[in-house]
Order: C-alpha cells, then sequence, then structure tokens
C-alpha cells in the first residue's frame, strides 16, 4: 500500500511529512483504501474521526471546505450550534478559498469548532469539526498561506456521503436514525414513510430480523443498543392496529417495461415492490398458494403471524403487482418463455431443499426421518409431520434448528432434544432464540454428533451419538470438534430432523450455460449489481448468496430492482457512488466498538414484555408482544443518531 | 431514589429525574431557552450543557437522566462559552426588532442575552430569504425572528396531538413548516409556547406593548369547561388573551374561542342596554322597564295558556350558578318544566 502521509484517525497522530524509509510510521487506526473506484485512487479522506492524506498534492484548505459544507448540507437543524455555527464556518471556508480570508478567520473557526463538538445535540455537530481542529492544529501553515496570499484555492474532485453505525451496518441501509427519531417524536407514519422507501416488510423485518445493525449500534458501547428492530416492528403494528391502508406514490420512470419475478419470498417481492413504484409491469410466480417463501414456510408462526406477512406482500399486489400463485417456474412455465415474453428476469427463489447429515441410514428413508425444511414447512401449514412420533432430536445449531425444536412442542411432542457438535458459545442461532428455547425446556446436547440413526421395522428408534471435544480453531476461527474415542451412546427417539444446512433447487436453469453457479449450488449474480451473465436475468436473495437472511434478501431484490430499471431505460449498471462507498466502509469502519463516548450512559433498553413459556410453548400466538406507544417512544430517545460524514479526496 | 451532587450540593431524587429538574430542586438555576415544563425534553438549545465529572463531553441537563453518584458542574469556563457561542449564533441575522416585536419585554432570547452581556457577535452568514406562510391566519410567523428552538412543533404534536406545523430543510436553510393546513385549528398553543416574538397574535399586532399591560385572570365563557385565562388589559380594552402554564384545568391551552374570540367584548355593536321595539323600531330602554314589560307578557301569557306554554333556554356562557337558578325561576316562579339548556346537545 503507498504511505500515508499524515493520519489523525481516531485521534491517533501519525506525521510522515518530513520522513523517509524506515522512519514512516505506520498507521494503525485505519485502512485506507487505495482505490475509490477503478479509475479514481483515494488522495485524502476527511471524516468522523480525523484526517487521512496520502497524496502530498491534497490541498488541506479545500478538503475542510468542501467537508464543512457537506457538514452544513446534512445537518438537520434541529440544535442551534450545528445550524448556524456550521453554516458561519463553512462560509469562511468558502471565503478563504476564494482568496479573500481574513486574519481572524482562524481563531473563530476554532473556537466555533469547539463549542460545536462539544455541545451539539447528535454526532453530525459532535462529529463533524473533529477533523478540522486537526486540520487547523496541524496543518496550520497551509490556511495561514491561503489567507496571507489572497489566491483563489484550485477545487479539487471529492466524493461525500453521509453514513451512521446502524445503518452502513444494515444490508438495505436503512435510515435509521431518521426512523426511530420519528418515532420518539410521535410522527409514527413519517417513520414508516422512511422504512418503506427501501422496504415494503417493516412488519416481517420487524419480527425476524438477524439485526446487524444492533450488533453495530454505537449506544452499545454506553449501556446497550437501541432496539431498533422493535421500533420498526411498533410502527407497522401502529398502522395494522389503526387499519390505516399505506399510500405508495408511484413514480413512472421514464420508461417503463415488463418484469417477471420468479419466487415471492422476501427477495422476489421487494424487487415487486421497487419495479412497481417505478411504474414497471411486474408479474410474480410463486409455486407455492401463499407469498413469503422461507418466512412463511420456514419461521413459524410463534415468531411471525402470517397475517402480518401476507397483508404486506397483499399490498404490494393493491400496488399494481401481478402474483401468480401455484404457477412453478421450470414446471408450469418456463424461464425461456418468461425471458423471451419480458424485459427482464428476476429470480429469487432461496434455498429450500435441506442437506444431509451424511450419517448411516440416511438414505433408507425411515418413517421419522424429515429433514428440518420439510418438518416445518409441514408443521407451518397446519399438519403434524409424523403423528406417531413423540421424542424428537434435532441435529443443527443454527436458528432452523432452534425452530424446529421450538415448534415440536406446538405439535404436541413432549420430548424435545438438540444435538450439536460444538458448545452453545460457538453455536450459530441466534442467542434471543437459544435462550427462549431453553426457557421452553429442550434439552440441549452439546458436543455431541450423531454416527448413525437406528432403525426397527422401517421406522426409527433412536439416533447413535459419539461426544465431541473442542480441537485447533478452523478457518473459520472456531474450534473444530473432534470425537472422544469410545463415547458412543444412543438418543432414543421416534423423529430425527437433520437442520444442518439448505441447498438450492436450480431445476429451472435446465442446466444452461449463459447463467453460471458456483459448485454449492448458488447463481452468480454481480455483487452490486444483481445481473447474471445473461443481462436480461438477474438474481438474489438465498438462491445467490447460499441460504442467508431475510434483510440480505430484501436488499438483493431492491438492488436487483433500481438495475433493471437501469437496463430497461437504457442506462449503463455502472456501481453507483452508494456502491463505491459501501466498498470503502468496508475497509475504513464505520463502527468502532472501542470508541470512548464520553457520555453519561446508564439508559435501559427497553425489553418486549413474552408469553410464559410454560404455556406458550404448546401454542402458534406470538411470544412476543410489541411496544406500546410510550414504551416505543422513550426506547427511541435513546438513539444518539450517530450520523457522520466522509469526504473522499480522489 | 438516587443520590447525585450538583455544584457540590447533595441532591436525592427519584430515578429517571433530569439533572435540570434535580437542579431546581435544590435551587440551582441552569439557563434554558428550548425547555420548556409542558414539553418532553427538547434538546435544541444546548444553553443547559452541563459537566459531570469523568465524562468527557457536556451533556444537557434537560435531557440527562441522573445516575447515582454523579458529580455535576453547572457553571465553569467552557460551559460559559458554549452558552454564549449559541446565543451569538442566534442573533447572526436577527433582526433588530425588539422595538416594534410583540414580545418585547417577555421575550426569553431578550432576557437570555442579557444575562450572558453579549454586546456584540463576531459570527457571520449570509441571510437566507424565508417563507413566513403560516398553518393559520390568526398567527403570524416571522421568520427571521424565529430562532428554530422547536417549542411550537413539538406542542402542535405532543399537546394538540395534530402536527399542523414541522420543520423543513437542512441545516441553516431549515425552518418552521406548515406540513397539513387543514389539520391545524388555530387553537394557539403554538404561540402560547413561542419564547420569542417569532408568532404573535395577529390580532393583537402593535396593539400594546408588553410592561403596560394588565392581566386580569378569568374563567373563558364559551362553554363548559371553563378554561383559565388572562384578558391582557390596556385603556380598557382587551388586546389579547394569554395563559398561565399549569393554571386551571386546561393547563394553559385553549381552543380557538378562549385563544382569539374576545373581539366582541369592546365591540362597537354590541349591546350595552336592553332594547324595545316601540313603534315597529327597536329603541333603548332602562333595565327596570325592560324587566317590568317581560313579566307582564309572561304573566299574561301564563294566564291565558298555563305556565307550559313557556320554555326556558339558558346558555353554557352562564355559570352554573346561574343556570341552577333560572331553573329553579322557571319551574317555581313561571310554572313550567320547558327548560334546556343549549350545551345539552
Ligand atoms: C426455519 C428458518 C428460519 C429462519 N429464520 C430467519 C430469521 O429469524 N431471520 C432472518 O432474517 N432469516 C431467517 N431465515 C432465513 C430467511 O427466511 C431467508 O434468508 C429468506 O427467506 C430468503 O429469501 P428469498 O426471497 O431469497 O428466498 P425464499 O424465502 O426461500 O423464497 C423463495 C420463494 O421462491 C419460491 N420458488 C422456489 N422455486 C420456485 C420456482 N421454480 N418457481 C416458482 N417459485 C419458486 C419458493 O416457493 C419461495 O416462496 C430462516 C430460514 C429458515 C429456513
Ligand atoms: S444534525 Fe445533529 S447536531 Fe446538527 S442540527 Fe441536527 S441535531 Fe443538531
Ligand atoms: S444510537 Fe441510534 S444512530 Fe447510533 S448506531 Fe444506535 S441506532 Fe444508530
Ligand atoms: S394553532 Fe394549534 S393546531 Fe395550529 S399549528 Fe399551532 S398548535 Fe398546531
Ligand atoms: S416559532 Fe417560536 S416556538 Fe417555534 S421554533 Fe420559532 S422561536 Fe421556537
Ligand atoms: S377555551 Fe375553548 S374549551 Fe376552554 S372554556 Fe373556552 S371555549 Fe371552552
Ligand atoms: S434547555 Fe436543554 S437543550 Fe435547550
Amino acid at each position: 500500500m503507498a504511505e500515508i502521509l499524515f493520519s489523525s484517525w481516531g485521534g491517533e497522530v501519525v506525521d510522515n511529512r518530513s520522513k523517509e524509509g524506515q522512519d514512516l510510521e505506520p498507521v494503525n487506526t485505519v485502512e485506507l483504501p487505495e482505490y475509490f473506484r477503478q479509475d479514481e485512487a483515494v488522495k485524502a479522506l476527511m471524516g468522523w474521526y480525523g484526517l487521512v492524506i496520502r497524496d502530498p498534492e491534497t490541498d488541506i484548505v479545500d478538503l475542510s471546505r468542501v467537508y464543512m459544507k457537506e457538514i452544513q448540507e446534512k445537518s438537520c437543524g434541529k440544535c442551534f450550534l450545528c445550524r448556524i455555527g456550521t453554516r458561519v464556518m463553512a462560509e469562511i471556508l468558502e471565503r478563504i478559498c476564494s482568496g479573500q480570508g481574513k486574519s481572524q478567520d482562524l481563531g473563530i473557526l476554532t473556537r466555533l469548532a469547539e463549542s460545536i463538538q462539544e455541545s451539539s445535540k447528535c454526532n453530525i455537530g459532535q462529529s463533524g469539526p473533529i477533523p478540522i481542529l486537526h486540520a487547523l492544529e496541524h496543518f496550520a501553515a497551509d490556511f495561514e498561506a491561503a489567507i496571507n496570499d489572497k489566491k483563489v484555492v484550485p477545487a479539487g474532485t471529492y466524493h461525500s456521503k453521509l453514513t451512521a453505525p446502524c445503518m452502513d451496518a444494515c444490508p438495505i441501509h436503512l435510515d435509521i436514525p431518521t426512523y426511530v427519531e420519528c418515532i420518539k417524536e410521535g410522527r409514527f407514519q413519517d417513520s414508516l414513510d422512511v422504512i418503506r422507501e427501501k422496504l415494503p416488510l417493516p412488519g416481517v423485518v420487524g419480527r425476524v430480523c438477524v439485526r446487524p445493525c444492533e450488533e453495530h449500534c454505537r449506544r452499545m458501547n454506553l449501556d446497550a443498543p437501541i432496539s431498533i428492530k422493535f421500533l420498526k416492528r411498533f410502527v407497522a403494528d401502529y398502522e395494522l392496529s389503526k387499519g390505516k391502508e399505506p399510500k405508495f406514490a408511484i413514480k413512472p420512470s421514464a420508461k417503463t417495461g415488463k418484469v417477471a419475478v420468479v419466487g415471492a419470498g422476501p427477495g422476489g417481492a421487494t424487487c415487486a415492490y421497487h419495479l412497481t413504484r417505478m411504474g414497471h409491469e411486474v408479474t410474480v410466480y410463486e409455486r407455492f398458494d401463499e407469498p413469503g417463501g422461507m418466512s412463511a414456510m420456514g419461521i413459524p408462526d410463534y415468531r411471525l403471524p402470517r397475517t402480518i406477512l401476507r397483508e404486506e406482500v397483499d399490498r404490494i399486489e393493491r400496488m399494481g403487482a401481478t402474483f401468480n400463485y401455484e404457477s412453478s417456474v421450470g414446471k408450469d412455465v418456463k424461464l425461456s418463455q418468461l425471458e423471451a415474453d419480458n424485459d427482464a428476469v428476476f429470480i429469487a427463489i432461496g434455498s429450500q431443499l435441506g442437506t444431509t447429515m451424511g450419517v448411516e441410514g440416511e438414505e433408507e428413508n425411515y418413517d421419522g426421518y424429515i429433514s428440518g425444511v420439510q418438518y416445518l414447512l409441514d408443521i407451518n401449514q397446519g399438519r403434524d409431520p409424523y403423528p406417531a412420533g413423540k421424542k424428537v432430536v434435532v441435529v443443527g445449531g443454527g436458528n432452523v434448528a432452534i425452530d424446529c425444536v421450538r415448534c415440536s412442542f406446538r405439535v404436541d411432542k413432549p420430548d424435545v432434544n438438540l444435538v450439536y457438535r460444538r458448545t452453545k458459545n460457538e453455536m450459530p442461532a441466534d442467542d434471543v432464540e437459544i435462550h427462549d428455547a431453553e426457557e421452553e425446556k429442550v434439552n440441549f446436547h452439546y458436543l455431541t454428533h450423531p454416527v448413525k440413526i437406528l432403525a426397527e421395522a422401517g421406522k426409527v428408534v433412536g439416533l447413535r451419538c459419539v461426544r465431541m471435544e473442542l480441537g485447533e480453531p478452523d478457518e473459520s476461527g472456531r474450534r473444530r470438534p473432534v470425537p472422544v474415542e469410545g463415547s458412543e451412546f444412543v438418543i432414543d427417539c421416534d423423529i430425527v430432523v437433520p437442520a444442518i444446512g439448505q441447498t438450492q433447487d436450480l431445476s429451472l436453469l435446465e442446466g444452461r450455460e449463459d447463467v453460471k453457479t458456483t459448485r454449492w449450488k448458488t447463481i452468480v449474480a454481480d455483487e452490486k449489481t444483481k445481473q447474471t451473465d445473461q443481462p436480461k436475468i438477474f438474481s438474489a436473495g438465498d438462491c445467490e448468496t447460499g441460504p442467508g437472511a431475510l434483510i440480505t434478501a430484501c436488499a438483493g431484490g431492491r438492488t436487483a430492482a433500481y438495475s433493471i430499471d437501469k437496463m430497461i431505460n437504457g442506462e449503463s449498471l455502472e456501481y453507483t457512488e452508494d456502491d463505491n462507498f459501501d466498498t470503502f466502509f468496508k475497509k475504513v469502519k464505520v463502527f468502532d466498538q472501542a470508541e470512548d463516548l464520553g457520555f453519561l450512559g446508564g439508559r435501559e433498553r427497553k425489553e418486549l414484555e413474552m408469553l410464559d413459556p410454560d404455556t406458550r410453548k404448546f401454542t402458534n400466538d406470538e411470544v412476543e408482544q410489541g411496544y406500546s406507544i410510550q414504551e416505543a417512544m422513550i426506547e427511541a430517545d435513546r438513539c444518539l443518531r450517530c450520523y457522520r460524514v466522509a469526504t473522499v479526496k480522489v | 431514589m438516587v443520590t447525585l451532587t450538583i455544584d457540590g450540593k447533595e441532591v436525592t431524587v427519584p430515578q429517571g429525574t433530569t439533572i435540570l429538574e434535580a437542579a431546581k430542586g435544590v435551587d440551582i438555576k441552569i439557563p434554558t431557552l428550548c425547555y420548556h415544563e409542558r414539553l418532553n425534553p427538547i434538546g435544541s438549545c444546548r444553553m443547559c450543557v452541563v459537566e459531570i465529572e469523568g465524562f468527557t463531553h457536556p451533556m444537557a441537563a434537560c435531557t440527562t437522566p441522573v445516575e447515582d453518584g454523579i458529580e455535576v458542574t453547572t457553571n465553569s469556563e467552557r460551559l460559559t462559552r458554549i452558552r454564549q457561542d449559541s446565543l451569538k449564533l442566534i442573533l447572526v441575522n436577527h433582526p433588530l426588532d425588539c422595538p416594534i416585536c410583540d414580545k418585547g419585554g417577555e421575550c426569553l432570547l431578550q432576557d437570555l442575552v442579557y444575562d450572558h452581556g453579549i454586546d456584540q457577535v463576531e459570527y457571520t452568514a449570509a441571510k437566507i430569504e424565508r417563507d413566513s406562510s403560516y398553518a393559520t391566519p390568526l398567527i403570524r410567523y416571522w421568520p427571521d425572528r424565529c430562532i428554530m428552538c422547536l417549542r411550537c412543533v413539538t406542542a402542535c404534536q405532543e399537546i394538540k396531538g395534530i402536527g399542523a406545523i414541522s420543520i423543513k430543510g437542512d441545516g441553516y436553510g431549515a425552518q418552521v413548516v406548515v406540513v397539513d393546513q387543514d389539520k391545524c385549528q388555530s387553537c394557539g398553543e403554538c404561540l402560547q409556547v413561542c419564547p420569542t416574538g417569532a408568532l404573535t397574535a395577529d390580532l393583537s399586532r402593535y396593539k400594546g406593548r408588553t410592561w403596560l399591560l394588565e392581566r386580569v385572570p378569568t374563567t373563558c365563557t364559551y362553554c363548559g369547561c371553563g378554561c383559565q385565562l388572562e384578558l391582557n388589559v390596556q385603556n380598557d380594552r382587551v388586546i389579547a388573551v394569554t395563559t398561565q402554564d399549569g393554571v386551571g384545568v386546561n393547563q394553559g391551552s385553549l381552543c380557538v374561542k378562549g385563544r382569539f374570540g374576545y373581539e366582541f367584548i369592546n365591540s362597537d355593536e354590541r349591546l350595552t342596554t336592553p332594547l324595545i321595539r316601540k313603534n315597529g323600531e327597536l329603541q333603548e330602554a332602562g333595565w327596570d322597564e325592560a324587566l317590568s314589560l317581560v313579566a307582564e307578557k309572561f304573566s299574561a301569557i301564563k294566564a291565558e295558556f298555563g305556565g307550559g306554554a313557556i320554555g326556558g333556554l339558558t346558555s353554557a356562557r352562564c355559570t352554573n350558578e346561574d343556570n341552577y337558578l333560572f331553573q329553579k325561576f322557571m319551574r317555581a316562579a313561571v310554572g313550567t318544566n320547558n327548560v334546556d339548556h343549549c350545551a345539552r346537545l
């Protein structure tokens, strides 16, 4: 990597300006990407944490001008110092760059920067002046020269972006600080509008999202993250309880066309929503008789009532999209036909087949051996998958496995076991889910691995297992489990449910070569445009990423919708500014777990009321009870509004 | 309960109390501008910043709940600089309107600028043309006087549950705007909470200086709620209606009638004596003459047709006592049960 000339990122100053060769100090606080996009090398960065300069030609005064202008434009106007103060600062910098600086300007800049930084209401004002203070301290000579020379400072080329730790971590980049603030101010409909700008399924995602945003919430450094997910659910439920039909503004693109969407899961539904909003004629093909994909067939009702899901998808239908249920692409209609009839096809068929464990007895198709996905599908459609069975063993440590065990109680299986080969610490399932399953009294068998399914007269009677211990870490960083010799034992059971993974049924492609697939049987699409090698075909969601999360599928569906719109309008599918910043922020981290905020914390996160574990486990009633208006507003008030701006010089 | 110290004084308050409220309890005055007792803390002015031992950032006392054992300082060089900067920035392009501002003399901004001895402002910014339209013609919005404390927006949303106004625009361009004209009920809640002359009652414009007014507390006569209000009187004319926060059943709120429906009091068209129709023309008469005439006619009707031929209709603008006496009179003296009241709807 090219050397860094100066960095004050994170308050750690590295000044290589007068150093050479071995004396050059490394920068540990940030990794500045070499390129912003293919043809644009990154010369410098100014942002919430400081200043990083690589190219000695960077004009610090001009960079400060552009950055400060951006801060002022992003200031919301809700507190005095930031609203007016950053304007005063921006105008001074503008004046200096136009050759009309005054001697008192630098003093005023420093004083204002300090006051704004110390007392603004949110992070725009609190972080905005930080790099300016660094610049004024370490590059005073440059500013003085600009004032004294009275020459116009030539303007460079920059890219700027507003982000926030939570927003950056959210795959669909929901504007979390704003939708949370709307709740705090009691403007629930406005909050929903902000969410729906990107996501048509707030009630669904507000219940079951894996919430990477909360893991990147800056409030965590003070006490506990904001309950971002449940606040989303709150506004969705509020609207529903008022019986309001949302108004979706349809803004047709210059040119509109016809698009087929394969699969009515979260990915397909989100894509259909955005395309419909842009005025395109959308037809969704879904093989089942109801929408939602894995969120309907996989996720149980006690976590996500299907009425919520159905209503949110039906709204997309009422907006104007056509949904053809019980229409399987590949069987009822050929993909090639859809291609011929439409301007583009979006494939979001999910990852719907269970994978096998590879243990003895699995191929025999004993009664009582049911894949996790099938097991949940049956239960979700109101069937007991195997009424004769009472003792269940589920194998796996992910969310699907937890859903299988918790669902078992709800179809009257009294004895429910989970077998996982590592310990609770390594379990990929959500901690909350594990906790809820523990409360419902699932028997957890950790460090246990299946070896053989035992059967009598074609029926499962037990699962032979072996004890494991943790050895050396593998490539995922988790310690690899190894069998303990001679430790085999049998768990008596009549149902064995492998829930260790899923794979994709790509038969609709009929082996065609123009749509590439990987060896894990996922469809290959461009990471940022979701276009496959066949320009008319786009794909996202689980079938493109492998089994993943709902919000990732929604994000992919949205991206694909915008790409398809561009294609129909004859625009190139070049990466956007947002795409480039996405890549940029993978290196220049927006969230710093070690940040010391300097504020008083201690405001408890409001948790949801839950149904009692001993009764809830036998019903399909929703376990988590949503926030009341008051609770939601108090929780929203904890948000620190961590907006921040980065300006990149190229 | 939580115990903390503020400027060295020990205070014990319930969990959830803000630092500002805790300070009030021990008579420590922290300057505030956007804070209003009837509203959730807004946090826009940053005048109330305080320092807490061990934390690098000053924090707003109005929005920060207390924690056990914290040591709060409400005054320091740094805090004074911040407060002064906050005020100085507000004064950038603030018009020199005080001589003609209806709020002059009881404007919180005036008071704070005075308290902080701000005699010059070294900050400048280009002036922005702003939209002065407002949700109701009864209230005038002066965008250049507006400090964007957001009390008005918050009151309309929180107290009235209406949300007719909001803020729009970015940075220095942000201002209070009407989002839903039709929703506005012209209640004047926004006007009541505005700490400056950015919102004024248009009926009262230039009619009297605040320090020359007499404020007469009274009860609104329009309906049975009985809201408490003050008639602002100058030279025997009512020129405005104001309220005291936290007083009466209305706690400072009014509706459009109570707040703006006072012009009839000094109206030239108002009747000041009874009128009797003589020779086809209404002519002024004395009370004795008028009442005798009514008594005479009533007696005649009663004699001919019985008491049931007479009915009485009274008004919500009378007190309960008046209304009681009225029905008693109708029943006992006139001899009829035909009594009704306009608020019985
Ligand atoms: C049990 C379980 C629990 C989960 N829990 C969570 C959770 O709590 N949080 C979370 O974020 N994620 C969870 N997930 C993952 C999440 O459900 C998926 O990531 C998400 O549904 C993927 O969306 P998708 O649109 O890509 O595919 P899917 O949801 O799988 O939808 C694909 C749709 O395409 C249809 N289809 C398939 N083939 C065809 C065809 N040939 N023709 C027509 N239609 C077709 C399918 O019927 C289905 O409706 C869970 C998954 C499972 C299995
Ligand atoms: S962006 Fe934050 S700091 Fe700036 S005016 Fe709004 S609330 Fe204040
Ligand atoms: S405190 Fe609010 S803005 Fe900050 S990261 Fe958390 S949710 Fe986002
Ligand atoms: S008059 Fe009442 S309803 Fe109208 S904007 Fe003001 S507070 Fe809101
Ligand atoms: S109009 Fe008054 S209350 Fe509203 S923001 Fe302006 S100064 Fe504050
Ligand atoms: S202010 Fe309005 S509500 Fe209150 S008493 Fe008067 S008329 Fe009735
Ligand atoms: S009074 Fe606390 S920020 Fe205004």
